[in-house]
């Protein structure tokens, strides 16, 4: 029954479209979601076998250009020193993510109030706060309570082990006087509805093998299918239908043996991450809507938000065992996030502490940079890296530019023929300031640590394009926005958008946190008007 | 004839086994093998079997070098005498060379006795995973200390 109406249709089972349906099936109302990719099986992860960090670089390949699995479309980046990553399959890519889960600062919500650049958010930290806290349980978040960074908040359940490289980087910035904490990670460290701890396998952005990480296929999916919430795999949305009264119909999609099907919805919730989801509403034209659907504004695409990325790497003297842990999780540092006028640039970054490489990574680094030879020094020189060496990353926070945008390429496409979207993007000045100002705090907090060799890699790391953000922003203004404070579009009363393009700013951390919170903060606005919806 | 099963001719084999073991040799406490005796060319044929054919020609051209200058096959040089051909096509190639130290290590740290050796354990992440420390928690006293950090807003 493909063409009757359903309720609500949802267009993406990542992130954002799995909090939003956990959100509304609450309701009893017919939900279905439409993925683009089908179920990941985590006994086939890479981290099953010993050959995982040859799997892990092929099968789980961070960009959808190299990886090519049959769910992925091609994004033509090659105008844009950051590449586009992401992952297509239910949990979207929550899949491959790292799990770092810090929340946004109150400030970010407010920074032309602040600092007088970008725009103010229409809504703010406290806003969103009992749904930072819902989908911390909902999906279990570790973490410790007390960081004098953020506002008070108690993670559910015990912090991520810090390893002795956690304590190493904390004795560097207690002699630098810096903040530091362990990072909230999505990642259960004690059994969590049904699901298994954290075993410190390692290579969580290949999957986890586990299922502690929690990935949006594991943590909410079944919940939502429990609830009644209906999952449709292998469906690409090809374009959302309207009718001439300007109300979302349903959308047209192929299914999973390539036929096109039609799918009626009295309301459409587009979830397709910042990069997807200007895609479909671009390839979404009528005689309505020419330039795109609930695009009136012109600022579909607009504003692309990609936090660029530093990287530092230092070598210690003694072992750390830090090539075991949660790759991506460890402990932070938010010593420049809030504004400093004095260092050049406004706003901030994140410093992420994250594991030291594996054998084979360690390996090939060092062989790359010269610093691991061939010949019987070979075992020493690998020895004195190998669990010994610590990376810290630098997400910064990235000002949204009208010019940095995604487009429709006018020759590429995936497999269905459907348009690939294009991005064009360069970093601002004050990125770049931003950036070597982290770099060189970067390896200034290693040097501290006692590290006998650091290194800073180029930045921004072109393999880096994780957050996709901005292309469809939150505001009250039709004008100077696309959709309004509560994620419908200005120009569709019956279409929501509830994944990162409806961020107003960056932040300078890992977005998915707070991701999720918006998309259920929407869901539950969505829920209490719903009498008058449309109205 | 070289079929699939075949990729290497006896003399390309020994060849390859000495460039092998000149990138990555024995350890001298006998825990760790030369890569010459894990299987690399399987791990190409697996991973990366594009690129044979440059594999082949690179592996002949070591040879016929070695005929033309030293007037014997590059398997029964000395070593000096071997280490300096290789140094020179790692001069001359340096793509092919580094692509195949590449593929050397990638193999090279999935076997068991490397992975014994180097403390990680014969065996892959899951399903017995690793123990990490907690870590101590006292050494935030100073980030405790200093107080919110956080602009209201």
């Amino acid at each position: 029954m493909a063409d009757d109406v359903v309720d609500v249709l949802i267009v993406g089972a990542g992130a954002s479209g799995a909090a939003v349906a956990w959100s509304l099936a609450e309701t009893r109302m017919r939900i279905v979601c439409l993925e683009q990719g089908g179920w990941m099986n985590p006994a086939e992860y890479p981290s099953n076998g010993r050959d995982w960090e040859t799997r892990a670089a092929k099968e789980m390949q961070v960009s959808p250009n190299l990886r090519k699995r049959p769910a992925d479309y091609p994004i033509n980046d090659d105008n844009s020193p950051i590449a586009i990553l992401n992952f297509n399959a239910v949990g979207g890519s929550t899949i491959l993510y790292s799990a770092h889960f810090p929340r946004f600062h109150p400030s970010d919500f407010r920074v032309r109030s602040l600092d007088g650049v970008a725009d103010d958010w229409p809504i703010d930290y406290a806003t969103l706060e009992p749904f930072f806290a819902q989908n911390d349980n909902n999906i279990g978040v570790a973490g410790l309570a007390g960081d004098p960074a953020i506002p008070a908040h108690q993670p559910p359940l015990p912090h991520i082990p810090m390893g002795r490289m956690g304590e190493t980087m904390g004795r560097g910035f207690n002699k630098l006087g810096w903040h530091w904490w362990p990072s909230d990670s999505a990642i259960i460290t004690r059994p969590h509805n049904g699901r298994g701890q954290c075993l410190n396998l390692g290579p969580c952005n290949a999957g986890c093998a586990q299922g502690a990480k929690s990935s949006a296929d594991i943590a909410y999916w079944p919940m939502n299918e429990r609830a009644g919430v209906e999952l449709r795999t292998h469906c690409r949305v090809r374009e959302i239908t309207v009718d001439e009264g300007d109300m979302a119909t349903g959308v047209t999609y192929f299914d999973a043996d390539g036929n096109e099907r039609h799918q009626r919805a009295e309301v459409v919730v587009v979830a397709c991450n910042g990069v997807g989801t200007p895609r479909l509403l671009l390839n979404s034209t009528s005689a309505r809507f020419p330039n795109g659907l609930a695009n009136r504004s012109g600022l579909v695409g607009r504003n692309l938000m990609l936090h660029p990325w530093g990287m530092v790497a230092g070598c210690f003297d003694e072992p750390l065992g830090s090539n075991f842990g949660p790759q991506g999780c460890c402990i932070l540092s938010q010593e420049f996030y809030e504004t400093d006028a004095s260092r050049g640039f406004v706003r901030g970054y994140n410093m992420q502490i994250t594991r030291g490489g594996p054998p084979v990574g360690t390996a090939r680094g060092g062989m790359a940079q010269g610093t691991i030879p061939w010949g019987a020094d070979h075992h020493d020189a690998f020895d004195r890296l190998f669990g010994r060496n610590i990376h810290l990353g630098i997400c910064c926070e990235d000002l949204p530019e009208e010019h940095n945008r995604v487009t429709l390429d006018p020759e590429l496409t995936d497999s269905n023929g459907i348009p690939s979207p294009k991005i064009s993007y360069t970093l601002s000045e004050n990125s770049r300031r931003m950036l070597d100002h982290g770099l060189a705090r970067g390896a200034e907090a290693m040097e501290a640590a006692g590290a006998w060799k650091v290194q800073k890699a180029p930045a921004p790391i072109r393999m880096a394009g994780w957050h996709l953000l901005g292309t469809a922003r939150m505001g009250t203004d039709p004008e100077r926005s696309v959709v309004n404070e509560w994620g419908r579009s200005h120009d569709v009363r019956n279409l929501f958008i509830v994944d990162g393009s409806v961020f107003v700013t960056s932040g300078g951390v890992n977005p998915t946190t707070t991701i999720q919170a918006v998309a259920l903060y929407i869901a539950d606005s969505m829920k209490q008007r719903l009498a008058n919806l449309f109205d | 004839m070289i079929g699939t099963d075949n990729p290497l001719s006896d003399d390309q084999r020994r060849i390859l086994a000495i460039v092998l073991d000149l990138i990555v040799p024995a350890s001298e406490d006998g825990q760790r093998p030369s890569a010459a005796d894990v299987d690399v060319l399987g791990y190409i044929r697996e991973t990366e079997s594009h690129t044979l054919d440059g594999l082949r020609a690179e592996l002949d051209q070591l040879n016929a070098e070695a005929f033309e200058s030293q007037g014997e096959a590059f398997a029964s040089l000395d070593p000096a005498t071997r280490q300096a051909f290789v140094d020179a096509v790692r001069e001359r190639e340096p793509q092919f060379m580094r692509t195949l130290a590449m593929q050397t290590v990638a193999c090279y740290y999935r076997d068991d006795r490397v992975l014994e050796a180097i403390g990680v354990g014969a065996r892959p992440p899951f399903p017995q995973g690793y123990e990490v420390p907690s870590g101590d928690l006292s050494l935030l006293e100073p980030v405790r200390r200093r107080g919110l950090i956080y602009r209201e807003a």
